[in-house]
Formats: structure tokens, C-alpha cells, sequence
């Protein structure tokens, strides 16, 4: 589909998402993201804009979260508040410590996922990157992984309610999409599908193929759990094959995709072996199964990704070059190198996709695939039949 | 966890004097393996569908119509086992996991101290039982570590999980006989970057079972 319109949801303001000076989930890989997709003039004020979120209204928010947890978070965004109960909350500990306005800046973040849903959904444009969302691991009433609101469960919910439409949600982060997958883990009408490094070691633990949904929901939670080590052929080859089987059992009306790129090599907290070329082939694929099944729509966020200079700015900028139907040059512009290198801990890649030859080949490559090969035919086996013969009405 | 949060309560039951057809047909409708035998309240004895299957005359000998009346006619009392194994409601369920694989049974009455039957609990809801505590509880990264096996080692490593990292211990596990003088505890924290504590484990001198690639590149074998 070429020639689409496409906006990338992006204010400064979401930078303020920031939990210690030192964490991880660094904001600065936003910045370096939008910097680099600048640079490529691959956001044309037209057809391809810039749009900023607007904030999640409480409304919003209650359709995804408790009340009790929401005026617990709004609670502890003030300053000076009572931190002792926040472990409650999954808040005030390493992974999500508190942080003053912590509330406002949140629900931006997930006001700018919904916002990315409304603009696809009315038309105005066929798909949007939300590329500060994607925290695919806060709950109903807890905040984890570094996620306090669900920016993707919220604009699921969104579209639910004021669309009725069929959503599919696709993760591909290298964690499980486990707050997703719960909140949604009985209904029919919201499929999630997740592909990560196995939880036997992995936070969070979950994500193996016999999590399947509960009650009517039964068989519309799907997981595929990848070995450690896992490289891009295996990896893109198995998506290609259960994307559009799933998509065409379930016909979704959008697809959310969640685009964490943790699962890269140099990622610092996970085990998979990708290289930028997942971030493209997993794109080009959905997309295509969006254009054929669902008008196009695609909603998309950002998610996971712990190697910020040298992954997170690249990675994301083929996802958004794939999502607009944009070419992406070799070289990474001269101007982005100049102007961040000085920064950077680490020399920055020159080419915007890795060689062949970027990373050591892995051994028990055989026995790898072959063993994600067999939790594909496991997940196809269980899940199938199930969407295929509910989808006719049996 | 006591054998009275994990039993069926009130589980199916059959008289000493009820036909075999009626045990088999209750096994059948239930979808259940084992019927204690109870005479008023007291536990006499217990019958299983296998029990049943291997008192009834060969298919092979003995027509289907006799077959039937045999079951018909023979009562409970006959092949039920009248030395029954049993559990006390709250004797801890460990207990009744050692029982059901020393006794070689599928499935343990629960009876309180007079003998009266009050549930039943099998091999399933112990494995059940198993899956949860393995799996522990909430989102968490796995640890496996492996210490000396001497006193206060094990402390030592929670005290820098718990203590020093303040890392919410969510599961714990001692895995029983260690091997080569170390043993191995595997640990859930709830974090999603565990390379601190790895580190920090690894400096105190224990070693952290977690994906390693450059592990496998030695080995050339699953880490």
C-alpha cells in the first residue's frame, strides 16, 4: 500500500517518562529516534506527520485500571507522598520506582497510543507509531517491568468502545506481553498474540504456549516462546508462517503491533539474537496481512529496548520507514553521527542495518530452531482449531 | 499448604454392600479413578476403577452379558482394599505427596481422628499443586543458584537479594541432594534486570544458572 498517510505520535514532553538518572529505560532513545528519522526526512509534514498525544482522561484509563490503582499512582506522584504502601502497586521498587507527576506524564504516554488509535480509525491516516508506548507490562492494578499504565490495553480498550472493531494485538518485544495478555485474557474479541524469549528464565516468567485465555476468551491469548540465542532467520521465518494463519482465523479489523527491540543481540537484558533485519521483515509482514485482511490499520508502539544508542534509534526508524512505505538509505546520515556521537558511550553504527556479519554465529543453531519449530507446531496444534472452528459459528 | 486447601471435600463415595456396576458407573459419571468405601461415616476401605476392571472375567472367555451380570451381582466388599493409606486434614501436603509415591496409590482418603471420611486427595491435585509452587508467584526472573552447601551460604545469597538489592523474593526452591559439596537454589526475583543481582551473586561466590552464550560458545552445549 503505497502512497498511505502515516503519523508518528511524538511530543518532547514524553521524555519526562524517566524513572532514575541511571535506569535502563532510558527516554533518550526516543529522542535519538525522532532525531534519526528527521535526519532521513522520513516525516514530511503531509503525508507523514508529526503528531503530539494528548493525555489519557481518567475515563480511559478506569476502562483498563482499578480505581483503587489509579488514585494510588496519582497518590504517589505528588511530591513528599507516603512511599511505604507503594509496593502494593508494583511501584517503589527498582524496576518502576516512583517519580514526581509520574500520573500526568503516564497518562500522556497512553493518551498518545489512543490517540494513534483514533487517527487510524477514523481514516485520517492507515497506520500510526506511538513510539513512547508499548508498556506491555502493567496490569489491571499493578505497575511492573518498568511499566506503570497500559498505553496498549487502554487504546485497545478505546477502540472496543467506540468502534466495536476486532483488534489483534501483536508483540513481538523479548518480553512477554503479560499485562496485555491479562487484561484481556477473557475476552473474545481482543486476540493477543506474543513472541519472546522463554520465560523459564526470563522476566516475566509467563508466556508458554498453554496460556491460552480463559472463559470466553479461550483461544484468543496466544504465546510463542522462542530459545534463548534465537537469530532473525528463525525467528522471521516462524512469524511468517503463524501472522497471517492467526490473522485470517480471527479477521481483525486493526492491528495493534507492539515493537520492542530488545530482542536485538546487543540488547543488554535479554538472550535473543536479532539483528535490525527483524525489525523490517516483522513490519513488512504485518503490514501486508493488515492491507489484506484489515484496510491497512495498524496501530504501533515502541515497547522494550535497552541498547539505546547503538539499537533503539535505528531499529525503530525502520519500523516507522516500513509502517509509512518509506525507503531507508545504507548509511546512517553523517549529520545524526556528528551530532550524537559525542554523547554516546559506544561507537554508533554507521550503516542503518547490520551486516551479515555483525554478530559471532551461535552454536546449537540446529537444535534451536528445531526446538522453536517444534513450540510453533505445539502453538499451532492447541491454538487453530480453536479460532478456526469458533470462527465459523460452530 | 494442608491437605484440607488442596482435598475434594465430600468426595463420591460407595457402601460395602453397593454392586460393582453401581462403583463403575460412579466412576464413570464423575470422571474420577478412585471410591472410598464408607459403612455410615467410617472409612472401610477404597475401590478403584482399576480395581473393578481387574476382577471382571476376560472379554476374551466369558461373554459380554455375563460380564454384566457379574458386575451386577458382585458387591464392593469383594475386591474393595480394606488396608486403606490415609491423611489427616491438616497434615501438610508434602506428606501426602510421600505417601502417594511410597504407597505406589493414586489417591489418599482424608479422615479426621475417629476415622470419618471427610475427602479425598489424589495424585492430581498434588501435581497441581506442584506447578504452583514451582511457578511462584507474579512476574519474575529465574535464578538459579548454585551455593556451598554449608550453613548460612543460602542466607547469605537472600541477604543480597532481599537485603542489599531490596529485590522482592517471589519463589524459593532448595533443590534436595547436592552434588560435588554445592547446592542448588532457584530463585525467583521480581525484576526484569536481574544483571545486578547476577553480578552481585557471582562476586559473593556463588554461580548464577542464566542463558550464557559465551557458556555455550565453551561448552558447545546448553548452559
Amino acid at each position: 500500500m503505497s502512497g498511505i498517510r502515516t503519523a508518528l505520535v511524538w511530543d518532547p514532553a514524553v521524555t519526562a517518562y524517566r524513572f532514575r538518572p541511571d535506569h535502563p529505560f532510558n527516554p533518550k532513545r526516543l529522542e535519538l529516534t525522532v532525531s534519526l528519522i528527521e535526519a532521513l526526512g522520513l516525516v514530511d509534514g503531509e503525508r507523514h506527520r508529526i503528531v503530539p498525544p494528548r493525555p489519557a482522561t481518567d475515563a480511559e484509563l478506569l476502562r483498563v485500571h482499578s480505581a483503587e490503582y489509579l488514585e494510588a499512582v496519582k497518590r504517589l506522584s505528588a511530591p513528599g507522598a507516603d512511599l511505604s504502601e507503594a509496593w502494593r502497586w508494583g511501584l517503589g521498587t527498582d524496576d518502576t520506582p516512583v517519580f514526581p507527576g509520574m500520573h500526568e506524564v503516564t497518562a500522556l504516554v497512553a493518551g498518545g497510543s489512543i490517540r494513534a488509535a483514533e487517527m487510524v480509525m477514523s481514516g485520517e491516516v492507515t497506520r500510526a507509531f506511538n513510539v513512547c508506548g508499548g508498556l506491555h507490562h502493567a496490569h489491571r492494578d499493578r505497575a511492573s517491568g518498568f511499566c506503570v499504565y497500559s498505553d496498549l490495553a487502554a487504546a485497545i480498550a478505546w477502540i472496543r468502545e467506540h468502534h466495536g472493531a476486532r483488534v489483534m494485538y501483536v508483540d513481538y518485544d523479548a518480553h512477554h506481553g503479560d499485562g496485555v495478555q491479562g487484561i484481556f485474557y477473557e475476552d473474545p474479541d481482543v486476540l493477543t498474540l506474543s513472541v519472546h524469549e522463554s520465560g523459564r528464565y526470563l522476566f516475566p516468567g509467563t508466556g508458554f504456549v498453554d496460556e491460552l485465555g480463559e472463559g470466553d476468551g479461550y483461544g484468543y491469548s496466544l504465546n510463542l516462546p522462542l530459545e534463548p540465542f534465537t537469530e532473525d532467520g528463525s525467528w522471521i521465518s516462524l512469524y511468517e508462517k503463524l501472522l497471517p494463519e492467526v490473522a485470517e482465523a480471527f479477521r481483525p479489523d486493526v492491528i495493534v503491533l507492539q515493537n520492542g527491540c530488545d530482542g536485538h543481540a546487543w540488547d543488554p537484558l535479554t538472550h535473543l539474537r536479532a539483528s535490525t533485519r527483524l525489525y523490517e521483515e516483522t513490519v513488512r509482514i504485518t503490514c501486508e496481512v493488515a492491507d489484506r485482511l484489515c484496510g491497512g490499520r495498524v496501530v504501533a508502539t515502541g515497547g522494550g529496548g535497552y541498547a539505546v544508542w547503538k539499537v533503539v534509534p535505528r531499529a525503530w526508524t525502520l519500523v516507522w520507514a516500513g509502517l509509512s512505505g518509506q525507503g531507508v538509505p545504507k548509511a546512517v546520515p553523517r549529520e545524526w553521527l556528528d551530532r550524537w556521537q559525542g554523547e554516546s558511550p559506544d561507537l554508533l553504527p554507521e550503516t542503518m542495518r547490520d551486516g551479515d556479519d555483525a554478530f559471532p554465529p551461535v552454536p546449537r543453531r540446529d537444535e534451536i530452531e528445531a526446538t522453536n519449530r517444534r513450540t510453533l507446531e505445539s502453538l499451532r496444534r492447541q491454538a487453530l482449531p480453536l479460532l478456526r472452528g469458533w470462527g465459523l459459528g460452530f | 499448604m494442608l491437605v484440607k486447601n488442596r482435598m475434594t471435600a465430600d468426595p463420591v463415595a460407595v457402601r460395602p454392600s453397593d454392586t460393582l456396576a453401581d462403583a463403575l458407573r460412579l466412576t464413570r459419571e464423575h470422571r474420577i479413578r478412585h471410591l472410598p468405601v464408607v459403612d455410615g461415616e467410617a472409612l472401610v476401605g477404597i475401590v478403584s476403577d482399576r480395581d473393578i476392571r481387574l476382577a471382571m472375567p476376560s472379554p476374551l472367555t466369558v461373554a459380554d452379558a455375563d460380564r454384566a451380570a457379574f458386575l451386577e451381582r458382585t458387591p464392593v466388599s469383594e475386591v474393595m482394599t480394606r488396608e486403606v493409606e490415609t491423611v489427616g486434614p491438616y497434615d501438610p501436603v508434602e506428606d501426602a505427596a510421600r505417601q502417594l509415591c511410597r504407597r505406589r496409590v493414586g489417591a489418599l482418603p482424608v479422615v479426621d481422628a475417629h476415622g470419618r471420611l471427610l475427602g479425598i486427595v489424589t495424585e492430581t491435585d498434588i501435581l497441581h499443586a506442584f506447578a504452583e509452587v514451582v511457578g511462584a508467584g507474579g512476574a519474575a526472573s529465574r535464578l538459579e543458584v548454585s551455593l556451598p552447601d554449608r550453613p548460612g551460604e543460602l542466607a547469605r545469597a537472600l541477604h543480597i537479594l532481599g537485603e542489599d538489592l531490596r529485590l522482592n523474593i517471589t519463589g524459593l526452591m532448595v533443590l534436595p541432594k547436592p552434588e560435588g559439596g554445592r547446592k542448588t537454589a532457584i530463585v525467583h526475583v521480581a525484576t526484569i534486570d536481574p544483571r545486578e543481582a547476577i553480578a552481585a551473586l557471582e562476586r559473593a561466590g556463588c554461580r548464577v544458572g542464566w542463558p550464557s552464550l559465551e557458556a555455550d560458545l565453551r561448552k558447545g552445549m546448553p548452559s
